[in-house]
């Protein structure tokens, strides 16, 4: 091989790669419109990037999947923990995490900041990105519960509780959030029906209820989940 | 040394290796964090996320500093002229240290721009360009004036302006989050993945032919064979980090294909720098500079060809993406391809520099042995964490903290590694600055 074929190689190779790549941008600029829901860009949700970038919340977090890895990611994160959760976690990280070995610092972000960056988190949440990440992924959740079933000889029930998050936010017998109150004896309290009714609009059972509630399960894994907390007594 | 102005980039040098010095110190505190509970009331005044903006923000002024080091080492025995102005070069050196000093102390305080790795708030992103602009006029014009120019100096000098206009895309405000990273990738993958690889090539051709005597137009045509490949897998290989970003689908083709590739210009890198060696036409004067340069050469294989092929299908980064996995990938990269190609270039030039032919070895090796061992087991032991976490976390759907909890001894493990690299790094660090030359009776 002659020098000049070696420059060829160098030439072609950049040209080849770098025009196709300039191409790409331009489709993927054109396309990123509709899978990001551009449209629903408001103000309240940039200026919510601008709080997430302020306190520097990514080099502890990821957000689709880049960042930090200190932290949960925080691209699903409403569908996750609730807006409640959110601004619960970032007012009062002290005591969110008391009981964590991990803390989180408090920075004492502003109310009108907290409620920015739950905007933008929800327009995150949004974003049309192949299903990432897969622990918050709705196809997926129930090959997890599956597992937890086979492997871990958990009820139904129980390995919906465990995968569904509930424990981010309530503990049994000590062990998950605190956000929550503990549902140890929670089938002392409310009755089958009841827990059903909670668990889809926690608002109609208790009016001061904090929970979000849970439109992601399906139908077997809310008969499940209540069956399993009924029987908590 | 054949040139008086070469002598500026051995301040760069020094600097720069002070600078790696700060930055392990952090990425120390940083495996602390993740091994041991932290109280709230450091957490609130020094979080993990401030820490680890001066760990990669170090890495990359260090970097940055050791690569115009050395190209202020190379422009003027590859042009055979003094630099056009030694002067601006310390400006330019005054004006980036400063910078950088002034950028760690603000992160401290909060003043961040608060995307990861280009935490530099953005009026000292103005001064950052100021210095590169500076830097480029100054080796341009150097260049310029001698009409002299070489494959290694024109693919050092475009690697380096790429470089630059690379940064550009880092500065903006963008109100899309998929925009944001999917630019924000623009500077970090085609800098380590584009622009860094062109400069390191040509550093490493100029040191091989100073060391082989192998004819320069053999050289050259490899390097460009090298950065062709470089550059066509590099380039549309960006793509693997859009696969989860929100970006067409297509790019799981694109990017999956693309760098898959992305090994071969390494490992043809690694066999023609040994094919070099093997066919040299002069003695061999130090043999550490070959330890240095082939051990460089294999890790940058290994850390960023085979560790980088480990996750780069979307069928595995699914579950790996943004995981330790990525970071055991990082580290093992970033020291492989960059942190041994500086440490190279630095044992190449200091001793020139002080008019040393042949220097003593002995602490270099232990050096070089030392961190690169203790580099290759963090490697592992993120690599562990990163399959545990992915396991639990992402298949099994497990909580986060859930899975860190099984994280937690390995991270440990890491902690103490990194203890015994930085014993490492402080033996190069003390012996560059103090490197003797070797006594006769060695020979």
């Amino acid at each position: 091989m002659s020098q000049k074929t070696a420059f060829r190689i160098f030439i072609i190779g950049t040209l080849a790669s770098g025009v196709l790549f300039l191409a790409l941008t331009w489709d993927t600029h054109r396309q990123v419109e509709t899978l990001s829901h551009a449209d629903k860009l408001s103000p309240q949700v940039i200026a919510g990037k601008r709080t997430f970038e302020k306190y520097n919340c990514n080099d502890c977090h990821t957000i689709l999947g880049f960042g930090g890895y200190y932290a949960p990611d925080m691209t699903r994160v409403v569908q996750r923990v609730g807006e409640e959760g959110i601004r619960f976690r970032v007012k009062n990280p002290e005591r969110a995490f008391a009981d964590s070995w991990r803390k989180m610092p408090q920075q004492h972000v502003s109310d009108a900041e907290v409620e920015n960056l739950i905007a933008f988190f929800t327009w995150v949440g949004n974003i049309n990105n192949g299903d990432w990440p897969p622990q918050d992924s709705k196809k997926r959740m129930t090959r997890g519960e599956e597992i937890a079933v086979a492997a871990g000889g958990l009820s139904p029930g129980a390995a919906v509780f465990q995968n569904r998050g509930c424990m981010n936010c309530h503990s049994l017998h000590g062990k998950g959030g605190t956000f929550g109150p503990p549902l140890d004896t929670v089938g002392r309290r409310l009755d089958l029906e009841r827990i059903e009714h909670y668990i889809r609009n926690p608002k109609s059972i208790n009016p001061n209820a904090k929970m979000p509630p849970q439109k992601d399960l399906s139908e077997k894994e809310l008969e499940e989940v209540t069956k399993f907390l009924a029987g908590l007594k | 040394m054949l040139y008086q102005s070469q002598k500026i980039a051995h301040w760069y040098f020094r600097i720069a290796l002070l600078l790696f010095g700060l930055q392990v110190i952090m990425g120390l505190w940083l495996a602390f964090n993740y091994t041991f509970t932290v109280p709230q009331s450091i957490v609130d005044k020094f979080p993990f996320a401030t820490a680890r903006a001066m760990h990669t923000n170090l890495l990359v002024l260090w970097m940055l500093l050791g690569f115009m080091g050395g190209a202020y080492y190379i422009v003027p025995e590859e042009t055979g002229t003094e630099i056009f102005s030694p002067k601006l070069a310390w400006i330019q050196l005054i004006v980036l240290v400063v910078t950088g000093v002034v950028a760690l102390i603000g992160f401290i305080f909060g003043w961040t721009q608060g995307r990861p790795l280009l935490e530099i708030p953005r009026p000292l992103d103005i001064v950052v360009v100021i210095g590169a602009l500076i830097f480029l006029f100054n080796v341009g014009m150097t260049m310029f004036k001698a009409k002299r120019w070489t494959a290694i100096q024109g693919n050092l000098l475009g690697g380096l302006t790429f470089l630059a206009i690379l940064y550009l895309f880092g500065i903006p405000f963008y109100q899309n989050e998929v925009i944001d990273w999917y630019y924000w990738w623009w500077v970090i993958h085609l800098w380590v993945e584009g622009a860094w690889e062109l400069v390191t090539a040509s550093i490493i051709a100029f040191i091989l032919l100073r060391l082989t005597g192998v004819e320069r137009h053999v050289l050259e045509k490899w390097l460009y064979v090298e950065l062709g490949l470089f550059l066509f897998t590099g380039i549309t290989g960006t793509g693997h980090h859009y696969y989860w970003i929100g970006a067409p689908k297509y790019w799981l083709w694109f990017g999956g294909v693309f760098s898959a590739l992305e090994p071969l210009p390494i490992l043809l890198m690694v066999i023609d720098t040994l094919d070099h060696v093997k066919k040299r036409k002069t003695k061999i004067i130090n043999p550490f500079t070959w330890t240095l340069l082939i051990g460089g050469a294999v890790f940058h294989f290994i850390g960023a060809g085979v560790w980088g092929f480990a996750h780069t299908f979307p069928q595995v980064n699914y579950y790996t993406h943004g995981s330790q996995v990525t970071v055991s990938h990082g580290h093992l990269a970033f020291f492989g391809a960059y942190a041994l190609l500086n440490i190279t270039v630095f044992y190449f030039a200091i001793p020139k520099l002080k008019g040393i032919d042949r220097y003593n070895p002995t602490l270099g090796t232990i050096g070089f042995w030392t961190t690169t061992s203790a580099m290759f087991l963090m490697g592992l032991t993120f690599g562990i964490s990163g399959v545990v976490q992915s396991y639990i976390e992402r298949v099994v759907g497990l909580g986060y903290m859930t899975a860190q909890d099984y994280l937690r001894t390995w991270m440990g493990v890491t902690f103490f590694l990194g203890l015994i690299f930085f014993a490492g790094v402080l033996i190069i660090i003390y012996d560059l600055f103090f490197i003797r030359p070797a006594e006769e009776e060695v020979l």
